[in-house]
């Protein structure tokens, strides 16, 4: 390299003392970066770390409880050592407020939001994975609407006092007069995340509403709703509004659309816990094209997590439009 | 080029390079016929519409054929013949005999990509060639090695696609503009460069505005006296001779010229917003509220800091001071014996920057930072993140060469005289020092260049963290294959989700996966007719999985393939729960 210079006849300028330091930054950060880069790879569980991991999970795991990555992007991962643990509707969970366990295989000090406030239970390290099993307030789910889809009475009505029942079609009911919608159970992408939850469409000229005529009520309406299908969303840009009763209690829920993402609205219901009553969900929209409207939601009690049912992961097969 | 044709073979084949592959032996087929019928005689039958369009429609009006047809003719030439063995149906265009060719290659992709390494290479030389014109050579080299050991722009380097090669052509353009300045040889070599950069990608249109932006401010004198600064023989010769060949290399557009020619340029004024991962968000159409235009806007800026190597950074941060501190008419290198005073008293069409300081600075800020502006425009589409400003990097490359000398000769004026060895060596270990973490990072990120972050984002797993893109258009399953090769019988009815059926063809012909396996076609039915099959991870397919889900019964996938822990591709199989 021929970089040449002066003989510094006098005390370095400021300049150059700049310079200097600047030099031995850069130095010292080349350094740092080359260690790291050969390091790092290293750094990242093996497959013996996963499958240690995945024995220690299995060991301890009862029906029920929820299995999650930490961070979130090493999922596929995790179901690859522990998916026949992780069925669909685990997966594609609406949340996770209602598991009182979480088993959490995090690495590189990562966490779940599910440990939020959880108290640590088991902690174990395997090579470079960390096994935590969190203990928490959970809350027991009184009525799954997806499960109940068949309870279901749809209608619409419109602004000029119209109105109309809709019949089952297959997935979709027919609606006489106004038109044809989807409405059945579907893993949804809303916000590129798998989400179980009932799908339908709002109609161009009248609302829709899905009423469940008796919902056993806890101490609260949880209901999640979303736009699904990243090609529908990016196809069109309108907004679908929606609004849920329960009983003579109307709440209006955030505007869903494009950019609203996975929205949850939680519904105070501890007024008429233990009761039977019916939950009404209205939708509409202006601008219904392409608008693939998901809701998911669950009358909830406090309590030790959601029953486990059938089966070594404690979920009952939900029977699915596919197994059909 | 010996380190990328080193390991191009590792690096998988994208949706568009399958197209190029395919296109390219497309037009090979046109040369071809054209000798068959010159032979015979009546060469007019290859410049009929029919003819012309039968072989040259292929990617059109998507992109111009000079890299095409450079990947078609390498192929042609290169290549290991195999051609009448059991892949001969896999070809685009019809095998009549066997090749005679200089077999340089075993794998017909590597002859396909051979150019493409070719144009990187030159790159590399150019690089170094420009910046010796204001460096010594210690410096110049570390700028070239800098040039190349980029992540995201080595994974573009290697393959038959065109981002590479219309960087290496923006170099060559401005580096051409630059001498055209003090010589008027160059002008004219410009004007003939552009032309080709306009047959290689489109990127090209954006050319003339940096440098009219440079060359404006460096005659800023003349706006100051009141006169037009003179249209220079660069520019005259740029906007005769690019057109001209434009038209002339592109034989698709000789059969209605100004109608095809718009239907290409409106193809790319108006492209599809493809999805693309930023910061957790998936993008695939120009965001619509403010707050998301402010992220969208900083998508280069935030890419480049966190793809291109810190210390490169750091380093073209010196490098630009230097350029800041420089006074008009002072060499770049305080230490330099060229300097960029005036050489003239009168200004000349020819000579343009003869009689005025060429305003190194503002050129390579106008080069550097034009690429990454345009992608900061909210309504642009960024499907192909860094690959879409790789033009700015050779420039960024450049600068990290500037910052060189001014800190080797700051180690050297902190050692003692009396040890003057390692006076002479510290400078020389720094340059070595620096390059280090661009070539290990480089190594590092091979094949999967795209999901690469540096160590501010913390490699693989922090750009996954980050929400950062990861891949695109289904490249990263070739380490994949030996394993879906032996999955008998299953692999007859393969899901191969975003990988092109012509990716699937070259991995056949380039004898990376038996003939047998298969193809169950697109989307949830493609799914549902399958046994087993892949699913690549980004944001958008996400609903891919629910039909896996659906479709297997299961959410157990048998196979991840992973770097550094972060998934990129999955494998299913029906019934394995």
């Amino acid at each position: 390299m021929e970089i040449s210079a002066t003989e510094p006849a006098t005390p370095p300028s400021r300049a150059v003392r700049f310079s200097l330091v600047a030099a031995v930054l850069v130095a010292l950060l080349a350094v740092v970066e080359t260690t790291v880069a050969l390091v790092a790879p290293s750094r990242a569980p093996t497959d013996a770390d996963w499958a240690a991991a995945a024995a220690a999970v299995r060991a301890g795991f009862h029906p029920g409880d929820l299995i999650v990555a930490a961070p979130g992007w090493a999922d596929p991962i995790l179901r690859m050592h522990l998916g026949d643990l992780i069925p669909p509707e685990v997966a594609a969970r609406m949340d996770d407020d209602r598991f009182a366990r979480v088993w959490e295989v995090g690495q590189r000090g990562a966490h779940a939001p599910a440990a939020k406030g959880a108290t640590v239970a088991f902690d174990e390290r395997f090579g470079r994975l960390r096994v935590r099993l969190l203990e928490r307030a959970a809350e027991t789910v009184t009525y799954d609407f997806a499960a109940h889809r068949a309870e279901a009475r749809v209608s619409w009505h419109d602004a000029r006092g119209s109105a109309g029942g809709c019949a089952p079609a297959g997935e979709r009911v027919s609606c006489p007069g106004v038109g044809s919608i989807l409405f059945h159970p579907q893993i949804v992408e809303v916000d590129q995340k798998l989400r179980e939850a009932l799908l339908t469409e709002p109609l161009r000229t009248a609302t829709v509403a899905i009423e469940f005529p008796a919902v056993p009520l806890g101490r609260a309406l949880v209901i999640a709703t979303g736009l699904h299908d990243t090609w529908m969303r990016k196809a069109a840009r309108g907004t679908v509004e929606a609004r849920v009763t329960v009983g003579d209690q109307t709440t209006v829920l955030p505007v869903t659309s494009d950019d609203s993402g996975w929205t949850r609205t939680r519904i105070d219901t501890s007024a008429r816990a233990g009761q039977l009553a019916p939950v009404r969900l209205e939708i509409s929209s202006a601008n219904p094209y392409d608008r693939f409207f998901a809701f998911a939601a669950e009358a909830r009690r406090r309590g030790a997590g959601r029953s486990p049912r059938a089966g070594s992961t404690g979920w009952s097969p939900r029977r699915w439009p596919w197994e059909r | 080029m010996i380190w990328l044709l080193s390991v191009e073979g590792r690096q998988g084949i994208g949706r568009d390079e399958a197209q190029y592959f395919r296109a390219g032996e497309r037009y090979w087929g046109w040369f071809s016929e054209l000798g068959d019928n010159l032979e015979h005689g009546h060469p007019g039958r290859s410049f009929t519409a029919a003819d012309i369009d039968r072989y040259w429609s292929d990617n059109a009006p998507d992109h111009p054929v000079v890299m095409k047809v450079l990947y078609g003719l390498s192929w042609r030439a290169f290549h290991t013949c195999h051609c009448l063995g059991a892949t001969r149906g896999l070809h685009p265009v019809p095998i009549r005999a066997r090749h005679t060719t200089l077999p340089l290659f075993a794998r017909e992709s590597t002859a396909f990509r051979f150019p493409a390494i070719l144009f990187a290479a030159l790159l590399v030389g150019m690089v170094y060639r420009f910046a010796r014109a204001w460096l010594p050579r210690g410096p110049s080299a570390v700028a070239a090695v800098l040039a190349l050991a980029q992540p995201h722009f080595f994974f573009h380097a290697q393959i038959s696609c065109f981002d590479a090669p219309i960087a290496t052509m923006a170099f060559a353009v401005g580096f051409a503009y630059w001498k055209s300045l003090r010589d008027p040889r160059w002008g004219i070599a410009t004007g003939l460069l552009f032309g080709i950069s306009l047959g290689v990608k489109h990127n090209a249109w954006l050319m003339p505005f940096f440098l009219v932006a440079h060359y404006l401010w460096m005659r800023r004198g003349d706006w100051r006296a009141r006169r037009l600064p003179r249209v220079p023989l660069a520019f005259v010769a740029m906007l005769v001779l690019g057109p001209a060949i434009f038209f002339a290399h592109w034989p698709w557009l000789w059969v209605s010229p100004m109608a095809r020619a718009r239907a290409y340029v409106l193809r790319h004024l108006d492209h599809e917003h493809y999805n693309f991962e930023y910061l957790g968000f998936n993008f695939n159409q120009p965001p619509t509220t403010t707050a998301m235009k402010w992220v969208r806007a900083t998508a280069p800026f935030v890419e480049t800091g966190l793809t291109v190597p810190v210390t490169t950074l750091a380093l073209a941060a010196v490098g630009a001071s230097v350029l800041a501190r420089r006074r008009r008419g002072a060499p770049v290198d305080p230490q330099s014996a060229v300097s960029e005073a005036a050489i003239a008293d009168r200004p000349s069409w020819l000579r343009p920057g003869a009689d005025v300081d060429r305003a190194p600075g503002a050129f390579v800020l106008f080069q550097t930072l034009g690429p990454l502006s345009v992608l900061a425009v909210p309504s642009t589409p960024i499907f192909g993140g860094v690959k879409h400003f790789l033009a700015a990097m050779p420039y960024l490359a450049l600068l990290a060469g500037l910052g060189l000398p001014t800190l080797g000769r700051a180690l050297r004026e902190a050692i003692p005289a009396a040890r003057a060895r390692l006076r002479l060596a510290m400078p020389i270990a720094l340059g070595v020092l620096v390059c280090l973490p661009a070539l290990v990072e480089t190594r590092r990120s091979h094949p999967d260049g795209l999901g690469h972050y540096n160590l501010l984002a913390g490699g693989f797993a922090g750009g996954a963290s980050l929400g950062m893109n990861r891949q695109f258009w289904g490249y990263s399953v070739l380490p994949m294959l030996p394993d879906l090769d032996r999955r008998v019988p299953e692999n007859r009815r393969l899901y191969w989700h975003d990988v092109l059926s012509d990716a699937i063809s070259m991995y056949k012909r380039d004898g990376r996966l038996s003939l047998e396996v298969g193809d169950t076609g697109f989307g949830e039915e493609g799914i549902k007719r399958s046994e087993i099959g892949i699913l690549f991870y980004e944001k958008h397919w996400a609903k891919y999985e629910a039909w896996f889900w659906e479709a297997y019964g299961t959410t157990k996938p048998v196979g991840v393939r992973a770097r550094e822990g972060v998934p990129m591709v999955t494998l299913y199989q029906r019934g394995v729960r």
